[in-house]
């Protein structure tokens, strides 16, 4: 069979034609999105000071209790840094901190502390980014949520997260991570760790708010977030953060 | 040649492809799905947000203890741990208040106070912690027992020092 030049060209448009028709067709229900809902801000800032924190446990206590967190698994969790003369580091955070911190005797210690962790609720979010179903997201006002209903329970938001901050839930099968008690922050209550942390060490706030004490240690006060490098930019804010924390 | 009759075959096969697809999708694509706010990061269903929301709040904060509790809350105001909300040490209002009997947050033995107290090395050098009972007892001008509570010398919603 011979085509001729001019039934080539003629059957290449009608396909070209007809591609771009069923690509518009594609197009249609994305485009039924509700972009009404608003622009994104990150109306939202966790500070941990780190120079406060006694390791009790009681965020954790009332984070699992809060979220119905399964036993083992952490939203949040607490990590001792103990730093030797000898420039050993060592790293504990036996039931995530928990049950509190049993005392070291070791001798030659040069500095210890507790450093809180968390969600960092990025504003970008690698976790989001590889999620193949949408099943993870950001909120209008910065929270980074899972869908428990729409998530397939794959695991490459934990593979991607750099704080290790996700989990698979043994109970629902689907990814599962602290959501700055959101539920609590949307009535104008706290997160439940910040509620019962006895010392202050943990706060939360809105971030331009020059009324809030969040909004204006953000301003004013000099702090650090976890891995920078990555590019992830954290909403939770440290103080007193040490070079030796991963 | 003549090729009429397969070109219409396969635009028949191709359009209810074309349909089938989009009538599974519309099942299984949930309502609300779709771009909420922006593609890169607010994509997703959108009913899923106000279902979190919704989630109740068990941890209510010290106001409303005081509510039945007044005594015992003008005591913790003029003592040292008034900044250390009710939920801390007696658990959630919500159990609680689930069942009005629930004593079990009343905790008085030393390891409640000492999960605080207790010395550990990763504590700032000024929050108080003890180490060991007999000698802090003793500073402090006391008669040290075995098996004394800190609840002894101390009052667990208003201590002075």
């Amino acid at each position: 069979m011979v085509t001729s030049r001019r039934d080539f060209l003629k059957q290449a448009g009608w396909t070209v034609l007809g591609g771009g028709l069923m690509a518009s067709f594609v197009e249609l229900p994305a485009s039924k999105a509700h972009a009404s809902s608003g622009d994104r801000t990150h109306l939202y800032a966790y500070v941990v000071d780190t120079h406060k924190c006694i390791g009790c446990g009681k965020c954790g206590e009332a984070c699992r209790a809060e979220n119905k967190v399964p036993d083992e698994f952490y939203r949040t969790w607490i990590e001792r840094y103990t730093i030797y003369a000898d420039g050993h580091v060592d790293v504990d955070s036996p039931h995530g901190g928990e049950k509190g911190a049993t005392p070291i005797k070791k001798a030659h210690i040069d500095r210890s502390f507790f450093v809180p962790k968390l969600c960092n609720h990025c504003k970008e979010p690698n976790c989001v980014q590889v999620c193949p179903v949408g099943a993870t997201y950001v909120s209008r006002q910065g929270v980074v949520l899972v869908d428990e209903k729409h998530c397939v329970g794959c695991g490459y938001c934990i593979q991607a997260c750099p704080y290790g901050a996700r989990f698979i839930n043994p109970k629902t099968h689907v990814a599962d991570k602290c959501t700055w008690c959101y539920h609590r922050v949307l009535k104008g209550l706290k997160p439940a760790c910040v509620t019962v942390c006895p010392v202050g060490a943990r706060q939360f706030g809105k971030v331009n708010d020059p009324n809030d004490p969040v909004g204006k240690l953000i301003k004013e006060a000099r702090l650090q977030v976890l891995k920078p490098e990555m590019g992830n930019q954290p909403m939770v804010f440290y103080n007193g953060l040490d070079k030796e924390v991963r | 040649m003549n090729h009429t009759s397969h070109i219409i075959r396969f635009a028949v096969v191709l359009v209810a492809v074309i349909a089938g697809f989009f009538i599974l999708r519309g099942f299984l694509v949930p309502d609300s799905f779709g771009v909420q706010g922006d593609y890169k990061y607010g994509y997703h269903r959108g009913a899923s947000d106000a279902e979190q929301a919704a989630l109740p709040a068990l941890y209510t904060g010290s106001k409303k203890c005081a509510q039945c509790h007044a005594a015992e809350t003008a005591e913790w105001q003029a003592g040292k741990h008034a900044g250390v909300e009710c939920e801390t040490c007696h658990g959630n209002w919500q159990a609680h208040n689930n069942n009005t009997k629930d004593k079990a947050g009343k905790d008085s033995s030393i390891e409640a106070c000492l999960l605080c107290h207790g010395e550990v090395e990763a504590r700032p050098a000024d929050f108080p912690q003890i180490a060991d009972m007999k000698k802090h007892v003793e500073d402090g001008g006391g008669a040290y027992e075995k098996g004394m509570l800190c609840v002894a010398c101390h009052s667990a919603h208003s201590p002075q020092q």
